[in-house]
């Protein structure tokens, strides 16, 4: 049995979630697939989890589970695998979960393969033992990891990696069982404070799957609108080259560049932006990189997957038009 | 009697001067390390031109130049006269009578002259005029000491009117005398020390500018990190300096309404060294933010008349925050980016090999190959040099010239090596030396004027010494020979070339860039000059790791829109740039400036088209 486990903040589930149960089920291949979700009142969520075509929902509902802490998930985790035991415990590759992953699995004495980007199977004697894929020396390489020693082995997925939407979806909801998980909240030695965001940003690009992007090309402040038209059609954040932030026609959180933010969206759609470096190695990890520019000779079609050289004033209208259709 | 009282005299001030000299000696013999002294014969000739014969002082600023040129040559002129007077004074020898030194009294009359005129003239201009660079207060002591080398001159031309023996002469020698004296007890204190500092501090500078040894990591050396640690010459510098402002007026962080001032810089240091601060953290006498406003274009070493070397002391203590780990945000992504990808974008290799294969460019065989072509991080990676690049392919397949590329490359080391990172520096320098060696090359060309400073002359640090010339310098031998076709008819285009700071002023390449324009301009293109340029451009502000450096770090003006400015003042449609990281900049600044139709080409480019896209009865061969 895969065991996931779900991570979810003030009430809300993180996404990367249904990436990870999604990951499980295609590796489960059949074998049944279970979520556990740690926290205190966590009902609701447990619920959510519950749409998953999944064995069952596990929850270890306690008050020294809220807020997280690395002592507080490890102990609750331990006794639950010890209760249900999983041949691998799966989890999303988020900053909470390597907070506490590795704690686990050395408390456990376990094998953890952390930011998984695939598996195959390999047939070893009567079953097929999976090969965990990871990127290795800053993705120059990627390395078919095989986990030894007893079960379970510990597995993170890297977010992106598998699509959340591929999650199957059960024809009734799973049934959900409160697991009784004994936890001290004096042996916790952490003391969370209440977590903040920095104030300066109210807009995450960073966080963005698709940014439509403007630069010189769109000539003036009043014309942005069609840059806007297009970036909600395609349900994507607004974002912009050097020239227009430094202009003032967008605030400077807006930026892009070395510069700016850094972004990898899936999809970054640069409109009237040449292609200058120190705007590219802001945006050249994006998935997919469309531009439109009227000049061929723009740096930007370097990168781009896809291209087009013309009049963003005529082609932005008519690609609005073809996503209403 | 007279005797007496002057010999008493003459030990209480000369015995002032003494001790205050002595105490600074002691402080600059205090400090560590050593002098250098290579490169005599460069070391002579440059004390002859800037010392002797004041070019230095006189180039920047003509007319105040000219006046202290007068004061200085009068000073030395003087020396014999003073010598004998004090030797008749201490009653040791009187040769006052003889005939020759009358005769000398003579020739010493225009000198006077000049040195009256001269100090008149600065004495005035600080005082009554008060330009901004001598700082916002009239200094009393600069007074002074300039009434009282009025007061000499006049005196020495009243004992030609006045009978020596009547009261008139003997109260003339005597005020004359005295007014030495005072002289001599009140320079160590003051700025005035240049007097007896400067030749010596123009003989020990570095015969190269910008000289930045190597940290030696094995006897833990890890930059300036406080008062104590500045080297002797920076000691020595500190001390000299007379608070001109050549730096200050010169440098383009200042220019810009930034915080950072040569001139204080070097103040502050001076201020620190006397107070005996050994301790005082340099991060926190200079403050921090202002030692990372420094592009080191090098304009303040450049102009110093009197030796100061400001970018080691800069960079020295760039070297002690990054050694605490104390570099500021933006460079720390670049720093990683070196580590990992070997380029300052952080860009994969595999990019490098696309130009490669995409430019036909052949692996470097000394077998078969002229020359060596050094890519550098944006001729590998940045897809507007890489244009200019192709333009220089171009011609030197023309011209027959066979020449390769290195298989690996890595960042030269100029950024990290300029924002001190010195062990990024030493790590990818030992890399490439390896390679370099392995390949085996007799020259190599570049069109990064970066790398031409770096792997010319910090690679020499490690024994690697080779032949490294900038594109404009080979393309400009290589076609001196070439007439071009008639200037076809057509519209007059004005054009205007912005010398990179690594060029113009640390490589000395002004001519070649000029050369190749005016010829392959022709008769249809106007060159004009901006103002800065030459051997002193105004940076375009990449340089120092500020290419990467945030715009809310900044206060007052991006020196990159102020340069522009200055390039849209010359009336030219098109600017012409032979550095890529110029380029980017200006670029940037032309994005960012006010609706423009400013051009941009490369050198090369530039060249090539006129050069190689004639039609072929046109075409030279």
């Amino acid at each position: 049995m895969i065991l996931v486990i779900a991570e979810h903040r003030a009430g809300k589930l993180n996404r990367a979630t249904w990436e990870a149960i999604a990951a499980a089920q295609q590796l489960a291949a059949g074998q049944p697939v279970a979520i556990a979700v740690l926290g205190s009142n966590i009902g609701s969520i447990a619920a959510e989890l519950a749409a998953a075509q999944v064995q069952e929902v596990v929850t270890l509902d306690n008050p020294a589970l809220e807020p997280y802490t690395p002592d507080g998930f490890t102990a609750a985790l331990q006794q639950a695998i010890d209760q249900l035991k999983p041949s691998i415990v799966m989890l999303p590759h988020t900053y909470q979960t390597r907070d506490f992953a590795p704690k686990l699995a050395a408390r456990m004495d376990r094998a953890l393969v952390t930011d998984v980007i695939g598996f195959k199977l390999e047939p070893r004697g009567a079953s097929p033992e999976p090969r965990f894929v990871r990127p290795m020396f800053q993705g120059k390489l990627t390395a078919d990891i095989a986990a030894e020693g007893p079960a379970p082995h510990v597995v993170t997925v890297q977010i992106g990696s598998f699509r959340a939407d591929a999650a199957g979806k059960g024809a009734s909801p799973a049934p959900v069982r409160a697991l009784a998980a004994a936890i001290d909240p004096a042996a916790i030695r952490q003391r969370p404070e209440p977590p903040f965001q920095e104030a300066r940003q109210s807009v995450d690009l960073s966080q963005a799957e698709r940014i439509v992007s403007v630069g010189r090309g769109i000539k003036e402040a009043d014309k942005l609108p069609v840059a806007q038209g297009l970036a909600a059609a395609l349900h994507a954040e607004l974002a912009a080259s050097r020239p227009i932030c430094d202009a003032g026609w967008l605030p400077m959180e807006r930026q892009v560049g070395s510069s700016g933010q850094t972004v990898a969206p899936k999809l970054y759609l640069a409109l009237g932006i040449s292609g200058a470096i120190q705007h590219l190695v802001g945006m050249k990890g994006s998935q997919t990189i469309v531009a439109i520019n009227k000049d061929p000779d723009a740096p930007i079609f370097e990168v781009a997957d896809y291209g087009i050289v013309g009049d963003l004033f005529e082609i932005v209208p008519a690609m609005i038009e073809a996503l209403k259709a | 009697m007279q005797t007496l009282a002057f010999w008493v005299l003459f030990v209480a001030f000369v015995g002032a001067f003494a001790a205050q000299v002595a105490s600074r000696v002691r402080l600059i013999a205090a400090a560590p390390g050593a002098f250098a002294l290579d490169d005599m014969g460069g070391r002579a000739r440059r004390f002859l031109v800037d010392v002797v014969c004041q070019v230095r002082t006189i180039r920047e600023r003509p007319v105040v130049g000219l006046a202290h040129a007068f004061v200085f040559w009068g000073f030395v002129a003087f020396a014999g006269y003073t010598s004998v007077e004090f030797l008749r004074g201490l009653g040791i020898i009187d040769l006052t009578d003889t005939r020759w030194f009358f005769a000398y009294r003579v020739v010493l009359v225009p000198f006077a002259a000049a040195v009256l005129a001269g100090i008149l003239f600065l004495v005035v201009r600080r005082a009554v005029f008060r330009p901004a660079t001598l700082g916002p207060t009239v200094s009393i002591e600069s007074v002074v000491i300039a009434l009282f080398i009025a007061t000499l001159m006049t005196t020495f031309l009243l004992g030609f009117n006045l009978e020596e023996a009547s009261l008139g002469g003997r109260v003339n020698w005597w005020v004359h005398m005295l007014v030495i004296l005072a002289f001599l007890a009140l320079i160590p204190a003051s700025k005035h020390l240049h007097l007896v500092l400067s030749p010596v501090t123009v003989f020990l500078k570095s015969p190269e500018l910008g000289r930045i040894p190597n940290l030696d990591f094995e006897k833990e050396e890890i930059g300036l990190e406080t008062v104590k640690d500045l080297g002797k010459k920076a000691v020595l510098d500190a001390l000299t300096c007379v608070e001109c402002g050549r730096c200050q007026v010169n440098c383009p962080a200042f220019g810009s309404g930034k915080e950072l001032n040569p001139k204080t810089l070097i103040l502050q240091t001076q201020e620190a060294v006397l107070a005996g601060e050994r301790d005082r953290k340099l991060g926190d006498l200079y403050s921090e933010k202002v030692l990372w406003q420094c592009t080191t274009c090098g304009a303040c070493e450049n102009q110093c008349p009197v030796g100061i070397e400001h970018t080691p002391i800069i960079i020295g203590a760039r070297r002690g925050l990054v050694s605490n780990g104390e570099a500021p945000e933006y460079l720390g992504s670049m720093y990683n980016h070196l580590e990992r990808r070997r380029n300052i974008w952080g860009l994969g290799y595999d990019q490098r090999q696309k130009f490669v294969t995409s430019a036909a460019l052949e692996i470097f065989d000394p077998a078969k190959h002229d020359v060596l072509v050094w890519l550098g991080c944006a001729g590998a990676f940045e897809a507007d040099f890489q244009k200019s690049l192709r333009s220089l392919f171009d011609i030197l397949r023309a011209r027959n010239i066979r020449f390769g590329v290195l298989s690996k490359e890595q960042c030269n080391g100029d950024p990290a090596k300029r924002t001190g990172n010195e062990y990024m520096f030493q790590e990818l320098a030992t890399a490439n030396i390896d390679e370099l060696r392995a390949a085996g090359p007799k020259k190599i060309l570049t069109s990064c004027p970066h790398c031409v400073k770096t792997i010319g002359e910090d690679y020499r640090r490690f024994g690697y010494e080779v032949e490294i010339v900038h594109s404009s310098v080979f393309v400009a031998e290589l076609m001196r020979d070439v007439r071009p076709a008639s200037a076809e008819a057509g519209a007059r285009a004005t054009i205007t070339f912005h010398d990179p700071c690594y060029l113009g002023r640390y490589a000395g390449t002004v001519d070649e860039p000029r050369e190749l324009l005016t010829k392959f301009g022709g008769e249809n293109v106007e060159l004009k000059e901006p103002v800065r340029n030459r051997d002193n451009p105004f940076c375009c502000g990449a340089g120092g790791g500020l290419l990467f450096a945030d715009k809310e770090e900044e206060p007052g003006s991006r020196i990159s829109d102020v340069r522009f400015k200055q390039l849209q003042e010359t009336g030219a449609g098109t600017v012409v740039t032979a550095c890529p990281f110029c380029s980017i900049m200006l670029k940037g600044a032309q994005t960012s400036a006010p609706a423009n139709n400013v051009q941009f080409v490369d050198l090369m480019t530039f060249v090539r088209d006129r050069h190689l896209t004639k039609s072929p009865d046109q075409r030279i061969p």
